[in-house]
């Protein structure tokens, strides 16, 4: 760490994310508005000096001769997680493992990696790894009508409830990330904190038809503990949490190889199964 | 496992494991192994009478009694022979000789009710890098270099892994 200190920083932050303490500095000032815009939903800026992780971010800009630049480098405390020439790549890379260390020691908190949105006063889950099709249904629910809770994580507290984790949702187009607020896809992003009311266990095979099978509450924690970042830190815990948010809430697995075919399913059960109650 | 006038009383292991009870069935958190399982209802109640007491012949009668129908020994060692797999007795299964093993299907085929086959679902726990979310850009697999994110490069993004 002494050599990456010694480098030189022109500015910096610490701020304190679901109890998690984090530090970010930087060698041009500039850049930081950029990071901060990256930093997770509910963060608090704070004067703790000893931080759990300390993100140092070089930026490179012009060289010493035309045609030369020099790399931009981004450290997780002493780790150099990235060395490039893309300043945009720089802060994909800084937001997605800020948000991972966060999720992994965040207290009074289980993140479950999956997209979330709230139908009818109630959570729909969707767990899930990237690239299993997750932000693909989560958009289109919300242009179905529901509110927008997170692409990314569930955040659940200690009652089960699933909370916003508000951030632009990460749409691919043509190979590419784009960033999506919920209001460009016609929606809302929900304030309150849910109860689960659905978890839909799917990911994306092309040409795939929705045929979905029930799973029981059990089945279905075990589909969310796959997804759940601290389960090897904090077993008991996220067991204790789960039993609380499983217990009464239906669980589909299927493959899709439409999100609109699920969405429809949804739209057309859901809402019967509401109108029952 | 002991060895009872009556027959075999396996016992259940309890160290290094988590253990909930969701909607009849149990959610098992091995810590040794960080692995979950999920026992179903018939699976829970096998498990929970595994003291080092009760009798395979036992558990068949408290089966008997819960499901108020006639059940085979057969049930009693498929469940049993998926405790042991998956580390979930205290001691070795030893199973007697008169005793076959049977699939899953053969199991159904006998007994003729699959709600009342006891099954332990099972996952292996994450780290927390298997659950990163990958967004890194890249045109070669050597690119990937986010903890987590180095499964290779697919549509100009690193794959989990």
């Amino acid at each position: 760490m002494d050599k990456i200190d010694r480098l030189g920083w022109a500015a910096g932050i610490s701020f304190v994310s679901y109890g998690v303490r984090v530090g970010v500095r930087v060698n041009k000032p500039e850049i930081l508005e950029r990071l901060v815009a990256r930093f997770p939903p509910g963060w608090k800026p704070s004067r703790v000096r000893i931080v759990e992780r300390l993100y140092s971010v070089i930026v490179g800009g012009e060289g010493p001769r035309p045609n030369v630049r020099r790399f931009d480098i981004l450290y997780g405390n002493v780790e150099k997680l990235l060395r490039t020439l893309d300043i945009d790549e720089l802060l994909e890379v800084f937001e997605s493992d800020l948000k991972l260390h966060v999720a992994a020691g965040a207290r009074r908190r289980v993140f479950v990696h999956a997209g979330v949105v709230g139908w009818r006063g109630q959570a729909i889950l969707i767990p899930g790894r990237s690239f299993s099709g997750k932000t693909t249904l989560v958009a289109e629910l919300i242009r179905a009508g529901a509110t927008y809770y997170s692409d990314e994580y569930a955040v659940l507290d200690a009652q089960g409830r699933v909370h916003p984790y508000p951030r632009p949702l990460s749409v691919r187009q043509n190979g590419k990330r784009v960033k999506r607020t919920p209001q460009m896809l016609g929606g809302k992003s929900g304030t309150e904190p849910l109860a689960i009311g659905l978890v839909i266990v799917s990911r994306y095979k092309p040409g795939a038809r929705w045929r979905p099978r029930a799973l029981s509450a059990g089945e279905g924690a075990l589909a969310l503990i796959e997804n759940t970042v601290a389960v090897q830190r904090e077993p008991k815990t996220v067991l204790e949490t789960l039993r609380r948010a499983m217990p009464d809430a239906p669980v589909l697995k299927g493959v899709h190889g439409n999100a609109r075919q699920v969405v429809d399913h949804i739209v057309k059960n859901f809402s019967a199964r509401d109108n029952k109650h | 496992m002991d060895e009872t006038r009556n027959g075999f009383a396996p016992r259940a292991r309890t160290a290094g494991l988590i253990v909930r009870e969701l909607a009849g069935e149990l959610l098992v958190y091995d810590r040794d192994r960080n692995k979950a399982h999920c026992l179903n209802e018939t699976a829970a109640l096998i498990w929970k009478h595994c003291d080092g007491r009760t009798t395979v012949s036992t558990l068949r009668d408290l089966l008997q009694d819960d499901k108020v129908a006639p059940v085979d020994e057969q049930v009693i060692w498929y469940a049993l022979d998926q405790f042991a797999k998956d580390h979930l007795l205290q001691e070795r299964l030893e199973r007697p000789a008169r005793i076959g093993r049977l699939s899953r299907r053969e199991l159904i085929q006998r007994i003729g009710l699959a709600a009342s086959i006891p099954l332990v679902a099972s996952v292996v726990a994450p780290t927390v890098f298997a659950a990163a979310s990958c967004t890194q850009g890249c045109t070669i697999p050597i690119n990937c270099t986010v903890p987590g994110c180095q499964g290779g490069c697919s549509g100009g993004t690193c794959l989990p892994g």
